[in-house]
């Protein structure tokens, strides 16, 4: 009588020769027993069947680019639905109150340059950071899901940076836009392209869309929107300390070169004409305490500057205390806007492939 | 002349005293590990005994944190000694270090706490040994490691037998179905290497719906991945006669994943969510007509033809999920898995939903589920794979088979008591994993035991 036990979904039978299946015991043991089942379910004889190492029929699925395409339209969908677009008129808001604050004195003299320009710095970079900081670790657990389906994790950053892209393109224009409206003086000489305008765009465009591509960056290695909130103050404050606006130890310009933040103010400054503009501040505060500063027997500081007022060489004088403040860095030249261009180009592709580097470790996530 | 010493009398007493707790510290933590079943010399590796001890305490977390932090600790105290004692040493880059120890410090401070409070809660200590642990920490050490009373709750009462042994099976792979031979899942844990899973056979023919049951860390999600060569294990996995492992690239798309959670973007429309699914996981050649077709037959299938339109937020828990599953079905695979798909749904919701996977598996499919709630629903299903952590927490197969023969096997009434015979004593269970594992092995194999 055969002795039947069903086991494994099939019927093990001992009178039934090997057939379906066998399970093969004694191998760590040194047996060679085979203990023969048979598998009712199946019904072609499966037994020495050979492992094949290659599939039967190669099929073709979406490649990259098309992936590309799939997952910039969820984007900009999720520009939509998601009301990511509040970015937009953010940007215009920032734009607005940062030219309230140093709009007069912008492209007009040394210090309103200098000062202007790290304000602006600050802007795109906050727009950046803003931009894009949470939008990879807020789904992660979707990429890891989509990635196990067959995404490309290239195509899906491909997307964020065609995506990420225009949007900072759109808060680069809006800003241009404002500080226009607020009548900033946006007249000056172009140093590469036909309008000064279009060379501060594309100055502002580089500025937000690194320091986007910093903020793509951290947001692929954080896995959590609070963490990724947490890191994003941290990094601003190193961007804005090493932005060359401070006085730091010589010891730490090395670190100062790896921030956005320098290079966007050495190249905003240079378009600015910076050393070609008057040093105004000086002026100032002596007329601020020239009273009160005696220079010889009745005489005053403010004796002096009503002279120099008076025969018509106050310009004259500023602008030499202009030349006096002479720095390098932010020479206007076009040379010295395409290397500051060209440094913040390298920076959004760094960190784009550092970025793909990291997702492509998104299946070790512990569960 | 004078013969100066490299070192002052101060300096040595205080490395000789720093030497000296150190290895005090080191023996009691020795003393500690004992007890715990945990090799003693670890105690005596800096950073590693911290976090060795805080496997004792089960704060891992803060544990992996604390060595990583004591580990830079100790190199930028490394470099700050080399740099400060270098000519025109750079006073910034002191600082720097400086401000990094301090910091590092504070950070080690509160780990520690952490941890030294869960050793007591774990010792049935009261909180203020912390105090001690924290200021002189080789006392309660050497205490704590002498004392024959202080024992870890864990460890009071623990089976120390050893696990089950291995079937050294393997079963041959079928035509149309999977198989799986796992000798072993490992994985790296931080500085250890764990066995997740050992000696699984098993093969499933086409057209079955397969319960994957097993208690809470036993493996369930390990083995599936291990199955579908997401993650993979020392195994050979067929699919249809095909090395699943070596042709990963391409089966992927005939192996569908539901993953527990519905993890679809929230404020997309439910029409694009299929159709970009779809993009990605059909071949690229298939027709227009084709796609459109499969694409109109998974919204009629799963029941989302009327909310193609909606948001996925806008969906109901049960409309969420079935788009999930349509988004894997859509490629048609032949594998199809679905960790607890029944997860937040009602008893009617949930009974419908593995309807229509039970369709599924009728049409040639293998499907193979995780759920919790097994039992509302068994009658749908062909076979079961029990897993169950072993003595060493490894997950084992005590079981493959059947719906009907399981609960014979194990005796018990329903697939929950057949859980909770395997589970752990500590997680509430009967503890029996072991037996069951070896009974299997008896059963199935005919012994074979090593």
């Amino acid at each position: 009588m055969a002795e039947e036990k069903e086991l494994n979904g099939i019927t093990e039978d001992a009178n039934t020769p090997v057939s379906d299946q066998s399970v093969n015991t004694g191998e760590a043991s040194g047996e060679s027993s085979v203990v023969a089942i048979q598998n009712t379910s199946t019904t072609e004889p499966s037994q020495n069947i050979k492992i094949s190492q290659a599939p039967k029929k190669t099929l073709r699925y979406t490649g990259r680019i098309g992936q590309t395409f799939v997952y910039l339209g969820k984007l900009f969908r999720m520009f939509i639905f998601q009301s990511d677009w509040k970015v937009i008129p953010m940007a215009a808001l920032i734009a607005g109150l940062v030219s309230m604050a140093i709009g007069s004195g912008l492209f007009v003299s040394q210090e309103g340059t200098l000062q202007g320009a790290f304000a602006l710095a600050c802007v795109c970079i906050w727009n950046g950071f803003f931009n894009s900081i949470q939008v990879i670790c807020r789904e992660r657990p979707i990429i890891k899901r989509e990635h196990r389906a067959g995404m490309h994790i290239s195509s899906y950053v491909a997307a964020h940076l065609i995506y990420q892209m225009i949007i900072c393109i759109a808060q680069s224009l809006i800003t241009i836009l404002v500080l226009n409206v607020t009548q900033v003086k946006l007249n000056l000489d172009p140093l590469i392209f036909k309008d000064f305008r279009m060379d501060l765009a594309v100055t502002m465009f580089l500025i937000t869309y690194s320091a986007d591509t910093l903020a793509l960056l951290v947001s692929s290695i954080v896995h959590s929107t609070t963490t990724a909130m947490t890191v994003m103050p941290f990094l601003l404050i190193v961007q804005l300390v090493f932005a060359g606006f401070f006085s730091l130890p010589e010891s730490l310009n090395g670190v100062s070169d790896l921030m956005i933040s320098k290079w966007g103010v050495q190249c905003l400054c240079a378009i600015g004409n910076y050393n070609d503009q008057p040093a105004v501040v000086i002026w100032n505060k002596l007329v601020s305490s020239g009273n009160k500063i005696e220079v010889g027997p009745g005489l005053t500081m403010m004796d002096i500057l009503h002279e120099v007022e008076e025969l018509g060489l106050r310009d004259e004088v500023l602008a030499q205390l202009g030349k006096a403040n002479y720095n390098a860095k932010y020479e206007s030249t076009t040379a010295n806007v395409y290397k500051s261009w060209g440094i913040l180009v390298l920076f959004v592709v760094v960190f784009s492939f550092v970025t793909v580097a990291f997702l492509e470790f998104i299946d070790k996530d512990k569960r | 002349m004078e013969n100066e010493l490299p070192i002052n009398f101060n300096d040595a007493v205080r490395i000789g005293f720093e030497l000296v707790t150190y290895l005090l510290t080191s023996i009691g933590y020795s003393m500690i590990f004992k007890k715990c079943s945990k090799s003693p010399v670890l105690a005596f590796i800096p950073a590693v005994r911290d976090y060795e001890m805080s496997t004792v305490a089960e704060r891992e977390e803060a544990g992996r944190t604390l060595c990583i932090l004591y580990a830079g600790f100790y190199l930028a105290q490394f470099a700050g000694t080399i740099i400060s004692n270098t000519e025109n040493a750079n006073e910034t880059l002191i600082l720097l270090l400086g401000l990094l120890l301090l910091t590092m410090g504070i950070a080690i401070i509160l780990c520690s706490v952490q941890i030294y409070m869960a050793l007591c809660d774990m010792f049935g200590k009261k909180k203020l040994w912390t105090v001690l642990w924290l200021l002189i920490p080789w006392i309660p050490a050497i205490i704590w490691g002498l004392s024959k009373n202080t024992l870890p709750k864990r460890v009071n009462g623990e089976d120390f037998r050893k696990a089950a042994a291995l079937s050294g099976a393997t079963v041959d792979q079928i035509a149309h179905g999977v198989t799986i031979n796992l000798n072993e899942r490992t994985a790296i844990d931080f500085i250890k290497k764990k066995t997740l899973l050992k000696d699984i056979h098993l093969s499933i023919p086409t057209g079955r719906m397969v319960l994957l049951l097993g208690g809470s860390g036993a493996g369930k999600t390990t083995f599936l991945n291990a199955l579908t060569g997401y993650e993979k294990a020392d195994a050979t996995v067929t699919l249809d006669g095909q090395d699943v492992y070596s042709n990963y690239d391409s089966m992927k798309y005939n192996i569908g994943f539901v993953p527990q959670q519905d993890l679809m973007r929230g404020n997309d429309t439910v029409n694009m969510t299929l159709r970009n699914a779809a993009t990605i996981r059909l071949p690229r050649n298939m027709k227009y007509s084709e796609r459109r077709d499969r694409i109109k037959e998974m919204f009629d299938t799963f029941g989302l033809y009327s909310v193609r339109g909606s948001l996925v937020n806008k969906l109901s828990g049960g409309q969420r999920k079935r788009l999930s599953i349509a988004m894997e079905f859509v490629s048609d695979p032949s594998l199809f898995i679905l960790d607890e798909p029944d997860s937040g749904l009602d008893g009617v919701v949930a009974r419908k939903l593995f309807k229509s996977l039970r369709e599924i598996a009728d049409e040639g499919k293998i499907v193979l589920v995780i759920t919790h709630t097994p039992d509302r629903v068994i009658d749908l299903f062909d076979d079961v794979i029990v897993l169950a952590k072993d003595r060493n927490r490894t997950g084992r197969l005590a079981y493959y088979g059947p719906v009907k023969n399981a609960y014979e096997f194990f005796g018990k009434k329903t697939m929950e008591d057949i859980v909770l015979s395997v589970n752990q004593k500590d997680e509430g269970g009967e503890g029996l994993a072991d037996d069951f594992v070896e009974k299997y092995t008896a059963y199935a194999f005919g012994g074979g035991g090593q």
